[in-house]
């Protein structure tokens, strides 16, 4: 017998998301379960299983952290648009009037 | 189920709003369309790299060459995505990349350009990124649902670019007289090409694309989005916009069809636009360079001993 982690796609715009797991002696068998236990009320149009042993992951979780200041890779470093836009409007005024 | 009876079935699903993925039956004018289209985007965006990349000397500070790297660094990993998706449509990548190189494949009209500033930055960043995320958000609707998956993630990365475009913009415009010219400058060459980028009035009865809901909207639909978006805020930033000069007509910023010059257009369609043979020059030479690391990681084992 085999872990199965079972994934689930509601519609074609969704990802594949994963929603819990079954055990199960073969992939045929695990679908079958995986159907009974997380899609009896058409909770997705799409079904995947994947045996546990078959999935890889970090160990380290903290190689996913980021490295060092990379605040420039988020739209938070750019929030002060608003300000900016308007002292860029006071700059045009100040040039058209002198 | 005959060929003309798995059509039919195919293009009621179409009609009736249903996606189609890679392991679906689709009739061959339809992956070879979608996987054509796609293979673009995906060629404009490692090619839309470089004149950022050109650019990278001339930012004025740390920050900002940092932020400019990163940007680059997403236009590269908008690429890897797509590719990922066309391959699953029959085609490889290193067919893809050769006929690139080669120049058999296209890539968009704006990155067939020269830059010479950092007010070219600007440009890119704000006013070619929007009209990029314009055409890109239109497609997140798409027919082909792997594609629409992708775009998902380069939609919100495009966001944050045109942020980011949008700041330097600001801080151009806020500043002395010569950067404003600079900006000036960059926008009186980039104009037409923008204008172009959307390109020419769609053919509705012949575009197959837009028959099979690949593509959501015409081409002149989206060019106008851009125009009504974008010509408010750049004219309130005290700035003039050259040949073709859009109006204002009942509520609308217009472009006049016979205003539009096609030629540069037509010249790149034929990849014999101004920088077209250096950039790809370039990517040529960075595909014979790389590969060694191409080949590293075809062969782990090569790679441990």
């Amino acid at each position: 017998m085999e872990v199965y982690e079972v994934f689930r796609r509601g519609g074609h715009r969704e990802p594949f998301e994963h929603c819990g797991n079954v055990i199960a002696p073969d992939a045929d068998l695990a679908l079958l379960l995986a159907k009974e236990c997380f899609l009896r009320r058409q909770e997705g149009q799409h079904l995947w299983v994947v045996a546990r042993s078959d999935i890889h992951f970090f160990s380290d979780e903290s190689l996913l952290e980021l490295a060092a200041d990379k605040s420039y890779r988020f739209a938070s470093a750019y929030r002060d648009v608003v300000g900016k836009r308007e002292r860029a409007h006071e700059r045009v005024r100040e040039l058209q009037a002198s | 189920m005959t060929y003309e009876e798995k059509l039919a079935s195919f293009t009621s699903r179409i009609d009736a709003g249903e996606k189609v993925e890679a392991e679906d039956w689709m009739p061959d004018d339809f992956r070879k369309g979608v996987l054509k289209f796609i293979e673009m985007h995906a060629n404009s965006e490692i090619m839309g790299a470089l004149p950022e990349r050109e650019c990278l000397p001339a930012a004025p500070s740390l920050k900002r060459k940092m932020s400019l790297c990163a940007k680059i660094q997403d236009e590269v990993g908008h690429s890897q995505l797509l590719y990922r998706v066309a391959e699953d449509l029959g085609k490889s990548r290193d067919a893809m990349y050769q006929d690139l190189i080669t120049g058999k494949s296209k890539f968009h009209n704006v990155f067939h350009y020269p830059v010479h500033h950092w007010g070219d930055v600007a440009i890119i960043g704000w006013l070619i990124d929007g009209a990029a995320l314009v055409t890109q958000a239109a497609l997140l609707e798409s027919s082909y649902a792997p594609y629409t998956r992708v775009l998902k993630r380069i939609c919100s990365e495009e966001q944050l670019h045109l942020r980011h475009g949008e700041d330097i913009t600001l801080e151009m415009s806020s500043g002395t007289e010569k950067q404003r010219a600079m900006f000036q400058e960059a926008l009186d060459r980039w104009w037409l090409p923008i204008i172009h980028f959307f390109g020419p009035r769609t053919v509705v009865e012949k575009d197959l694309l837009l028959r099979w809901k690949v593509k959501t909207r015409t081409n002149e639909d989206l060019r106008q989005e851009f125009l009504d978006r974008y010509v408010p805020k750049i004219t309130e930033l005290g700035y003039s916009l050259p040949v073709p000069v859009p109006f204002r007509q009942d509520g609308h910023w217009l472009i006049r069809d016979e205003d539009i010059d096609w030629r540069p257009l037509d010249a790149i369609k034929r990849n014999d636009g101004p920088e077209t043979a250096r950039r790809l020059g370039a990517r040529k030479e960075m595909y014979d360079t790389h590969r060694w690391v191409r080949e590293a990681l075809a062969e782990p084992s090569v790679r441990a001993a």
